[in-house]
This record gives C-alpha cells, sequence and structure tokens, in this order.
C-alpha cells in the first residue's frame, strides 16, 4: 500500500500539503530511482493548465537535475500527449503535473513509465521507499543534468491519432461538433484534431484556464448543462466534454441527451469485438454487464480488475486485447497507446459514426441498458480490511448470491443483478455499487447493502 | 542534502558557494522564498526576471530558486540559459521589479550563486541583500494559496538582445576583432552578434563549455595567453576577454598589449562619447591617469567606493556617461545602467571604426604610472579601528583625502589608498605615483602611518 500515490499520483492542496519543497523532494527520490536502473536517464515533464503548475514542475525538475537526470519540459499537454511523447521520443519516465479533474486548489504529480503506461504500483512503492528513507543519489557540480524545452510534443501526438483514422472519410461526413474543454489541458489539442477532421467546430471553454471559470472540471451532467444546451440549439451531431487533463472524455448525443460513461465503453466494445472472435476487452469490475453483454453475444471475452486504468492498461498489453476502459469516460485504445485517451477517443467517435453512418443515439439504441446506483458510507482507514472480511463471511451463508468476485472488493452477483462493495483506495470510505435491469432492484439492493455494510462497520467501531 | 545554510554564502554583492557543499536546489528553493518574501512584502511588487548561466549546476539551482519565488506569489519571467546581458536586458525592457540572474561569475566551475539587480540594472546594495539573507534564515516567508501562484513565463531573449545592438551600432570597416569568452555564457550571445554587425570575428573559446576546461574563467592576464597571441597572428585591431558571467570585459590592442579598465575607460571616454560632459564615476582604486586624461575635455570625476553595485548606483544619481570600476565593470549608460560587458568591444570597435589609427596609437597618449600593494596583517577585530584613527590622521595633515571607502589621500606626485578587506585579516595599501622613486616614498610613508595604529591597537588590546 502506498501512502503518497493514490490512485491516479499523488494529489494535494497547493502550498498546503503539495509544496514546492515537496515537489523537489519527490524529484530526487524519482531521480535515485531511475539512477539505479539505467544510466544517464531522461525524464521527460508536462502539465495540465494549473495556476501551480510551473511552480511544481520547476521544484521537481530541480530535484531531477540534481540527480544527474536530463529533463525535456514540453509545457502544456494532455496526459495521454506526454504518454505517447514518452515512449515515441524514449525518455525513461515522464512526469504530469495535473490533479485531473480534482478543483482548483489541488495539484497533482503523475509518473510514466518507459513505454507510456502510468506507474505500477511496485514502481510507486519503490519512489515512496526512497523517499521517506532520505536516501538520495545526488550528484557532483559537474553531472547535475541538463535542461531544454520542447515545444513538438502535441503535434506528435496530434499526429499520432490522425495516423489511426481515415482523414477524408471523416471529412467528407462534415461533422458539427461542440467541444467543451472545461478550460483544461484538452485545449492545445482537440480544437485542432477537429479542425483537421474537417468538423465544424462550435468551442466552449477552449483557452486553457487553471482557474476553471468556465465550470468544474469533472464532467458530469451538472457541469456540462451548458454544452447539452448548446448541441440542441445548434443541431450538431455530437457534443464532448474532456475533464481537466484530457484523459477522459464524456458525449451528447445528437438529441442532446448525456451519454454515461458505460454507455460510450460498451459502444466501443461492441464496435471494437464486432465479426470478430475471441477478442478481449479489458475493464474493472465496476463497469456495466452490458459491456458483457455485448462482448458475449460478440463471441468475445472481458477480463475484469482491479479499479485503476494503470491496471487495466497492463492486463489488455499482457492479455493482447483489443480495446479497454473505465465507466467514467477514460477509454483506451491500444492501436495507439495504452493510456485512456480522450483525443483520440473522439477520433474514433467521429470514426465509428462514419463508418456505421449512424446518428449517436441510434448507436446507443442497440446497447442494453442497466441502471446503476452508487454510495458511499464513511469508515475509517483502520477497519476498512475487517469489515470488508466480516461482509465476505456472512454473505458465504447467503443462499441468494450466484456467484462472488473478489478481485477488486467484493462483487455478489444476484438474479436480478449485482453489488460491488469496495473501500477507497485514497478516501476514508466504502462505496457500494449496485447494478440491476430495473430501477427499483437495484435500489434494493442497494439499499440493503448499504445497511450491511453500515451495521459491519459500527460492529467493528465498536470493538 | 544540506540541512542548515551556511550564513557566508551571503556577500556584499551576491550569494555563492560550493556546489553540493554550500549550496544545493533546497538552498536555493529557500533563497528563492527568501527573495520572493523581500519582492512581495519588502518592495510591494511581484514581477521578476530570472536567468542563468550555463555552468552545469546552474540548472538545477535556477529551477529550485525559481519554485521558491512563485510559491511566495512572485510573478517569474524565466528566460532559461544565457549570457549576463541576455537576462538583464529582458528584465530592464519588460518593466520589472528585480532580475536575478544564477551564476558564479568568473569563479571556478564547482561554485554557484546569484545575483540581484532592481529593474534598472542597478545592483541590490548590501544592506538590501542582508534583507534576503534575514528572510532566508530566519524562515521569514509565505507560501500561498493556489489562486496567488502565478505561472512562470518563458521568455527567449536572444532576438530582442540582438536587435538593440544592430539599432545601435553600424560599422562601414570590417573591424577585426579576437573574441575569448572562455567557453562560458557569452558563446551564448556575443559570436553571432559581433558576425551580425559586420564585424570580423576571430573567434577564441567560443563553444560553450560548462566546466571552463580551456582557460580560468576570470580574465587575468596570465590567462588571456591564447587571446594575446591571437591577436597577434591574426593581424586583429583588437581582441576582447570576458569573464564567465559576462559582467567584465579585457581589451587587448593589435600589438597583443592587455589594457587596464582604467585605459579602456579613458579609451571609452575620450573617443567613445561624442559630447564629452558630465561626471564619470571611478572607484578610489581607479589610476590617476584618468582624471589628468579625462577632466581637461570636459568631464567632471567622482571617485566612489569600491564595488560594481557603487558603480550603477552612483552613474544613475549623477546621470553619468561613463563609468569605471578598476576590477574591470565598465558601463555606458547611454545604452543602459548596468554592466553588460558587451557594449564596451562594441563601442571600441566603434571608435576603431571611425579613425585611421590603431588601437595601440590611441594608447600612447595614455601614460602608466608605477603602482604598487602591500598586504598590512591586521586582526579583524582591530583593522577598522586602525582606518578610523589614520583618516582622521590623514584628514587633518592633508588638502586632498578621500574616506568614502578606506582612507584616500591625493599628493602632488601621486595617491596611496589604505583599506581593510572585507574577507581577511588584513589591511590593503595601494599607492601610484609619477616615478618609481615617489612610489617608493608614498609607500613608505603610509605603511609607516598604518602599521603605527596596526601596533598600538594591538598594544591596547594586549593591555586590555
Amino acid at each position: 500500500m502506498t501512502e503518497l500515490f493514490g490512485t491516479n499520483g499523488i494529489r494535494g492542496i497547493v502550498n498546503k500539503d503539495m509544496t514546492s519543497d515537496f515537489a523537489l523532494q519527490i524529484g530526487k527520490a524519482w531521480g535515485t530511482y531511475l539512477q539505479r536502473k539505467t544510466d544517464n536517464p531522461s525524464v521527460v515533464i508536462g502539465t495540465d493548465a494549473r495556476l501551480s503548475n510551473t511552480m511544481l514542475k520547476y521544484s521537481i525538475t530541480a530535484g531531477f537535475l540534481a540527480t544527474g537526470c536530463d529533463v525535456t519540459d514540453i509545457g502544456l499537454v494532455p496526459t495521454p500527449s506526454l504518454q505517447y511523447t514518452v515512449r515515441m521520443k524514449q525518455f525513461d519516465s515522464g512526469v504530469m503535473i495535473t490533479a485531473s479533474h480534482n478543483p482548483p486548489e489541488f495539484n497533482g504529480i503523475k509518473g510514466i513509465d518507459a513505454d507510456g503506461t502510468e506507474f505500477s504500483k511496485k514502481t510507486e512503492e519503490e519512489i515512496e521507499g526512497i523517499y521517506f528513507s532520505k536516501c538520495y543519489k545526488l550528484v557532483s557540480w559537474d553531472a547535475v543534468g541538463s535542461y531544454k524545452t520542447w515545444d513538438g510534443a502535441n503535434d506528435l501526438y496530434l499526429n499520432g491519432i490522425l495516423s489511426t483514422v481515415d482523414i477524408d472519410a471523416i471529412k467528407d461526413h462534415g461533422f458539427h461538433v461542440v467541444l467543451d474543454c472545461g478550460n483544461g489541458a484538452g485545449s492545445v489539442v482537440a480544437p485542432l484534431l477537429l479542425k483537421k477532421l474537417g468538423c465544424k467546430v462550435t468551442e466552449l471553454y477552449c483557452e486553457p484556464d487553471g482557474r476553471f471559470p468556465g465550470h468544474p472540471s469533472e464532467p458530469v451532467p451538472e457541469n456540462v448543462k451548458e454544452l447539452i444546451r448548446t448541441v440542441k440549439e445548434e443541431q450538431a451531431d455530437l457534443g464532448i466534454a474532456q475533464d481537466g487533463d484530457a484523459d477522459r472524455a464524456i458525449f451528447i448525443d445528437e438529441k442532446g441527451a448525456y451519454v454515461w460513461g458505460d454507455q460510450t465503453l460498451s459502444l466501443f466494445a461492441n464496435y471494437h469485438t464486432k465479426n470478430k472472435k475471441n477478442c478481449i476487452v479489458v475493464t474493472p469490475v465496476t463497469s456495466s454487464t452490458s459491456l458483457d453483454d455485448v462482448v458475449e453475444k460478440n463471441n468475445g471475452i472481458v477480463v475484469h480488475t482491479q479499479v485503476g486504468s494503470p491496471i487495466v492498461a497492463r492486463v489488455m498489453r499482457e492479455k493482447n486485447a483489443v480495446f479497454g476502459g473505465e465507466e467514467n469516460g477514460g477509454l483506451i485504445f491500444p492501436e495507439l497507446q495504452y493510456c485512456r485517451d480522450s483525443a483520440m477517443t473522439l477520433a474514433k467517435m467521429l470514426e465509428l459514426l462514419t463508418v456505421t453512418e449512424r446518428s449517436l443515439s441510434s448507436l446507443l439504441s442497440d446497447i442494453p441498458q442497466y441502471i446503476v446506483v452508487k454510495k458511499k458510507i464513511h469508515c475509517k482507514d483502520s477497519i476498512k480490511q475487517e469489515v470488508m472480511r466480516s461482509i465476505h463471511d456472512d454473505v458465504l451463508n447467503d443462499d441468494n448470491v450466484i456467484r462472488i468476485d473478489t478481485t477488486d472488493g467484493l462483487k455478489l452477483y444476484f438474479k436480478n443483478g449485482w453489488v460491488l462493495m469496495r473501500p477507497s483506495g485514497t478516501e476514508p470510505l466504502f462505496r457500494i455499487y449496485a447494478e440491476a435491469k430495473w430501477s427499483r432492484d437495484a435500489e434494493d439492493l442497494s439499499k440493503s447493502f448499504c445497511t450491511i455494510v453500515q451495521d459491519h462497520i459500527q460492529k467493528h467501531e465498536r470493538t | 542534502m544540506i540541512e542548515t545554510i551556511n550564513q557566508h554564502i551571503f556577500r556584499a554583492y551576491d550569494i555563492r558557494g560550493l556546489y553540493g557543499k554550500d549550496i544545493d536546489p533546497t538552498v536555493f528553493y529557500r533563497i528563492g522564498l527568501g527573495a520572493g518574501t523581500y519582492l512581495l512584502k519588502h518592495m510591494g511588487k511581484t514581477k521578476i526576471t530570472v536567468g542563468n548561466d550555463l555552468r552545469q549546476s546552474s540548472h538545477s539551482l535556477v529551477h529550485a530558486f525559481i519554485s521558491g519565488l512563485t510559491a511566495t506569489g512572485a510573478q517569474v519571467t524565466f528566460t532559461g540559459t544565457t549570457s549576463f546581458g541576455q537576462t538583464l536586458f529582458a528584465g530592464w525592457k519588460n518593466d520589472q521589479d528585480l532580475i536575478s540572474f544564477v551564476t558564479a561569475s568568473h569563479l571556478p566551475p564547482e561554485w554557484n550563486g546569484v545575483k540581484f539587480y532592481f529593474g534598472d540594472g542597478v545592483g541590490l546594495p548590501e544592506e538590501e541583500l542582508m534583507k534576503i539573507r534575514d528572510y532566508v534564515l530566519q524562515h521569514q516567508w509565505t507560501e500561498r494559496a493556489w489562486q496567488d501562484i502565478k505561472p512562470v513565463i518563458p521568455i527567449d531573449p536572444i532576438r530582442s538582445y540582438a536587435d538593440f545592438f544592430r539599432s545601435n551600432f553600424s560599422y562601414k570597416k570590417p573591424i577585426r576583432v579576437a573574441v575569448d569568452c572562455g567557453g562560458a555564457s557569452m558563446t551564448l550571445s556575443v559570436p553571432s552578434i559581433i558576425k551580425d554587425l559586420g564585424l570580423d570575428l576571430v573567434p577564441v573559446y567560443c563553444e560553450p563549455d560548462p566546466s571552463f576546461s580551456q582557460r580560468p574563467s576570470d580574465p587575468k592576464e596570465e590567462n588571456l595567453k591564447t587571446l594575446v597571441s591571437t591577436v597577434k597572428k591574426e593581424s586583429c585591431d583588437f581582441g576582447v576577454a570576458f569573464d564567465g558571467d559576462g559582467d567584465r570585459s579585457v581589451i587587448v590592442d593589435n600589438k597583443g598589449n592587455v589594457l587596464s579598465a582604467d585605459q579602456t575607460g579613458i579609451i571609452l571616454g575620450k573617443y567613445g562619447i561624442p559630447s564629452k560632459g558630465g561626471t564619470v564615476i571611478v572607484n578610489v582604486e581607479c589610476s590617476k591617469a584618468v582624471e589628468e586624461q579625462l577632466t581637461h575635455i570636459g568631464y567632471t570625476i567622482k571617485q566612489i567606493q569600491v564595488g560594481h553595485t557603487f558603480l550603477t548606483l552612483y552613474a544613475k544619481k549623477e546621470r553619468s556617461p561613463l563609468g569605471i570600476e578598476s576590477s574591470g565593470h565598465l558601463i555606458l549608460p547611454q545604452y543602459f545602467l548596468f554592466d553588460d560587458a558587451f557594449v564596451i568591444p562594441l563601442k571600441i570597435a566603434e571608435i576603431l571604426d571611425s579613425t585611421s589609427q590603431s588601437l595601440h596609437d590611441l594608447l600612447k597618449d595614455i601614460p602608466i604610472y608605477p603602482r604598487k600593494k602591500l598586504e598590512i596583517p591586521c586582526s579583524d577585530e582591530t583593522k577598522f579601528d586602525v582606518i578610523t584613527h589614520l583618516a582622521k590622521e590623514c584628514t587633518n595633515e592633508y588638502d586632498d583625502v578621500n574616506t568614502l571607502d578606506g582612507v584616500r589621500v591625493s599628493l602632488e606626485k601621486g595617491w596611496a589608498l589604505v583599506r581593510a578587506s572585507n574577507t581577511s585579516p588584513i589591511i590593503r595599501l595601494t599607492a601610484e605615483a609619477d616615478t618609481e622613486k615617489d612610489l617608493n616614498e608614498i609607500t613608505t610613508l603610509f605603511e609607516k602611518k598604518t602599521e603605527r595604529y596596526v601596533d598600538e591597537m594591538k598594544m591596547a588590546a594586549h593591555m586590555a
């Protein structure tokens, strides 16, 4: 279990727990880790649009240089652009300064491996070990690393995406897209991508601004009302919203309906497995049954993993999967790279609409729909594991449970749906997901298992 | 990692230390916090431009330093790895409140440090630097909340800097100039601009070399052998050498003679400034030749204390056309106040462009007087008292005494300067005179005067 790194890197409130001094020490620890692995390590660093980005970028850079690593600064980039650059330009590590969709007072540090995937837990543990031991390998004056800037990363990435789609076919369609970058890092790539694909573009909040003046950076329904309204008013073919570092995308169909991440995930899973056999799709245990339905119908295989995009990406590569992703709009297309990528998702969406010659709402009507109810219950970190164990012991005697999946937390399948209970990796919480075909069943499942979790927590709190 | 900061890195004109021993990124991060607090709290301003020389350790130090500045809410503009002049120029042109340059000037490559200037290029005087020191050592800083943090603005000053010289200098003749950058920061600006301006460049150590392996970065005469032989062999009109960061230049004439800062200053005053009026700033160590050569053609001379910070400070106050520091800092405020040494060879070339005489010919009328330097041991506790007593005695005895920095007595046939060293238990005696005989007389006289007080103080201390 890592103390500093959460599910998606290190996060904190600027100049409270996320200070320059801290970033400097992390740079030294990370640089020491790289020095142990390779000679003359090279690091590439980028940021999203937050106000404190350069502050943290410069301090972590100082730490890398002091341990003898060379640093290339690529400026403001979407996270997937940095990941693409790491692999294509053969850096030993990538550093992304971002707090993704978190409010503006937050910032964070995300680590990328040489292959472009997010850091594994093992790597994060090693770096943390060095950080807490303070055994940094600082070099003498003549071996300090060199620093340079490079402004070609976003072009490299953009051309990479364009090489995976039939540009002319998409251009011929002449799509009208409403694009909401939420003042995030997507602003520096997505508008250009759409223009290169011959789209008419209506831009909302496509200027990078770390105060997020347009709306909060998480693309949930209440934050994208203006996008929905604009799609309807302008009768556009599609609306898209990106999160702060542009690794996740949420779509609005041509009728102005908000498309949930689960629906997009199933839509692309269907597209990638149709008319093929034994294709593998990877997704965490939290994803909807609709994904299983479409993939199984196409004679494909779904592999369920623990929650966390780095895990999904790694399993995809191991299993040679055709597609994968999360229910939050983070989709992974292995033909470009093994990471969540909103601009790539956008390009593939336009390809899908072009190839099928159907509207998004009509494509979605093919996808089976389920109702998901998500709840969270407060629980001290110290008792999470015991609570989990005692719930597990209890349900073993429940005859209604058809199947138990312990990949991540406890997932119980019933005749009419499933429930997943899992302790959060980053917050003092239990998350309870319930899914069923019918709203009432989902509500009932959710209610009864919330009570069970609550009871177990109380029992353990008392002891 | 350095946990406690050695307070001796804070010096009279800058901050300096050995990388990995006295200074490292953590120390520079804290200096950034202190300097940011000085800028925001003490000055009530926000804008600072920062650059660094090409020493290998400058990369890690400058990034940590900027990060500290930014954490306090400062608006930092970063010029990157540049010559001293490029960063000062950018700060001056962009109307900044402070300018910082990460460098250890002419010191060996294992050293590094940082210099501070106000937006107009006047260096921060010692008492202001000590305020920064106190903020750093006493941890008096505030790391601001997210909405007060301003993203760093990276800029590339190369073009605007070059354009400035292109619009201020032009030449009819292809003056042949040997340029010795010593592999240091001036390699980043000087050779290309010299060529651009149509001068005939003969490069000496003009490739970047962060370890200064070709020559030490202090442009002392003994370090300039390659330049001198190149000037002679290549029949150059003159040669120029710069120190590590580029705030000092040394001129070599067409016969290979290395000029003192005083000689160069006299040439600039006599031939480089058409108006020939106003107050020329010189420090107390400058040769009497400066006054002799420049007053009779219209200038007034003002003698000030040693230290290039004072040079720019007084030049600003007096609206001077020229400033000369015996250590090699020269300024021509018609262009800018700060001591970017690049302007000096460009001016020398301009002078040579408009005359048929060689630099060696122009120097013929300028006398070089014999000069002597002595060190008199004296304890740190008493050295300043010795100077006070000597000052009192000399003021009573002589007509022309300057006590701004030590005691400087002007006599009919020469002068003597007695100063306490700031860093060592030494009193320094410098004298200059018309002849060797006069010089010996003056030196002996002032050596005796000084030693008498040294002995008296020693006795008094012993008795106590």
